[in-house]
């Protein structure tokens, strides 16, 4: 009994002395923040996942409060998060350009030829790695890597392929980075007018004759869409087709392009089928 | 004499992180750079220093005296834990620079076990006041000078030809192990721990 209390007497005693020791050197050591950068960075997304280059939301609001940063460099946040910080801070903000993630690959689960079994890691990387069992040595997997590390649930795996919901999606490059097969790019766009896009959903530089014998649905590299939109919209990479997103206006012309083209690659995206306006910077 | 022994000791012969293998998360975690590495090992010999003269007034006149030694766990880490934060407060206030380059490392000084270690041995080994305050700052010197030797081979690293496999942490441990090794030649100088 009496070596209890001893004990909690002693031990209070010298917690009691390190309390009041540490208060002491708080008060006399205190550091004054400015308040401006707490409400920034309560305004940022506060995810802190390092897209703009910066540790932490709490690096990137210090540099906007001190003038290093401006206020729309949070790759992530949207048009209102900008607001919200020149707001603060008493400064304009200058016009947003939204940047989405965008999956080069259309290979579903049943379209996908395989050249093996496979029975390793259920992850891409693991899979990249030895090779894995897809025919296709550009598509995608399907493991979905790019899905857990989408820090805002904008993927979702859809018949064996991400699908990106472009309202979610803010652009961080995460996915990007996940990705072994470098399927996923990150393009620019104006949000308020983004509700939908297409893609060239293939990766494959080969040429059309070896990409036909693997998927039915990549890019055999026939120009026809290059052709077909006379803008520049569409033009050729080698022996695959690419978007210029910056040119990418027409809708009409879109229609008409997707219809034509003979292995079906490109493909709408978004909830609207309609519009797409993609504007560039 | 036997002070200087003991120093030596602390510092070179039974260094704390080499020749113990205590305190490997800060050996690992900030030794990219010179400048961290050294703001580190300061800030862990200034605990240590303190906590070894701390803990040896606090065993030998609270615990000893009222025979509850058995708590000298639970008081060593309160000691250790409050003066990490006085000087992290410190650190913060006088050179922000260092408390960002320190990050989540500083704060982790409170459960570095290189610490905690140093203060059981001293208890362990049954060294007087003096003695305890200069094995404190010896094994902080010590553990500086690790710190410092690692920082300087790990700048050089970055120009040297690593094999893709080995780049980053492998290379990192590997160093670590034939530091220790190199560390072991001090072993003869002094024969008793």
């Amino acid at each position: 009994m009496n070596i209890i209390v001893i004990s909690t007497i002693a031990m209070g005693g010298l917690g009691m002395f390190f309390a009041i020791i540490l208060a002491i050197t708080n008060k006399k050591l205190y550091v004054k923040e400015d308040p401006r950068i707490e409400k920034v960075l309560e305004a940022l997304p506060g995810v802190n996942c390092g897209a703009c280059g910066n540790a932490s939301c709490h690096d990137l609001a210090q540099k906007i409060v001190k003038g290093e940063a401006e206020p729309h460099d949070c790759p992530v946040g949207d048009s209102e998060v900008t607001e919200n910080i020149a707001n603060i801070l008493g400064i304009e903000s200058k016009e947003v350009i939204t940047k989405v993630a965008i999956v080069h690959c259309g290979a579903t689960e049943k379209i996908r030829k395989k050249r093996a079994v496979y029975i390793g890691g259920q992850t891409c990387r693991v899979a990249d790695i030895i090779g894995g069992e897809i025919s296709c040595s550009y598509g995608c997997f399907g493991y979905g890597d790019c899905v857990t590390v989408c820090l805002f649930d904008a993927i979702e795996m859809v018949e064996g392929l991400p699908v990106i919901d472009l309202m979610k999606c803010t652009g961080c490059g995460q996915c990007v980075e996940a990705c072994p097969r470098n399927i996923i790019s990150i393009e620019d766009f104006s949000k308020e007018k983004l509700t939908s896009t297409i893609s060239i959903a293939c990766n494959n530089p080969d040429k059309g004759a070896v990409v036909r014998k693997i998927c039915e649905v990549g890019c055999i590299g026939c120009s026809l869409c290059e052709k077909n939109c006379e803008d520049g919209s569409f033009y050729m990479d080698g022996m695959l087709a690419r978007i210029d997103y910056s040119k990418v206006y027409n809708s009409e012309k879109w229609d008409l392009v997707i219809e034509k083209c003979p292995a079906k690659t490109i493909k709408k995206l978004g909830k609207e089928s309609k519009c797409v306006c993609v504007t560039h910077p | 004499m036997n002070i200087i022994l003991i120093f030596i000791a602390a510092t070179i012969v039974n260094n704390l992180v080499l020749a113990y293998f205590l305190g490997i998360c800060p050996f690992l975690g900030v030794s990219s750079k010179i400048e961290s590495a050294v703001g580190m090992g300061l800030a862990a010999t200034f605990v240590m220093t303190l906590a070894a003269t701390v803990t040896w007034l606090i065993y030998h006149y609270i615990l000893v005296r009222f025979n509850v030694p058995f708590l000298e766990y639970v008081s060593f880490i309160l000691v250790i834990a409050s003066l990490v934060q006085i000087v992290e407060m410190f650190i913060k206030k006088f050179s922000p620079d260092l408390y960002r380059a320190l990050g989540i490392y500083l704060p982790l000084i409170t459960t570095n076990c290189a610490i905690l270690g140093l203060t059981l041995f001293m208890v362990l080994r049954e060294y007087n006041f003096l003695e305890s305050v200069v094995f404190g700052f010896g094994s902080g010197i010590g553990f500086t000078l690790v710190l410092l030797i690692m920082a300087g081979i790990r700048e050089e690293l970055e120009f040297a030809d690593v094999p893709e496999a080995f780049k980053g942490a492998p290379i990192t441990l590997i160093l670590a192990g034939l530091l220790a090794l190199a560390f072991m030649g001090f072993s003869g100088i002094i024969s008793t721990s």
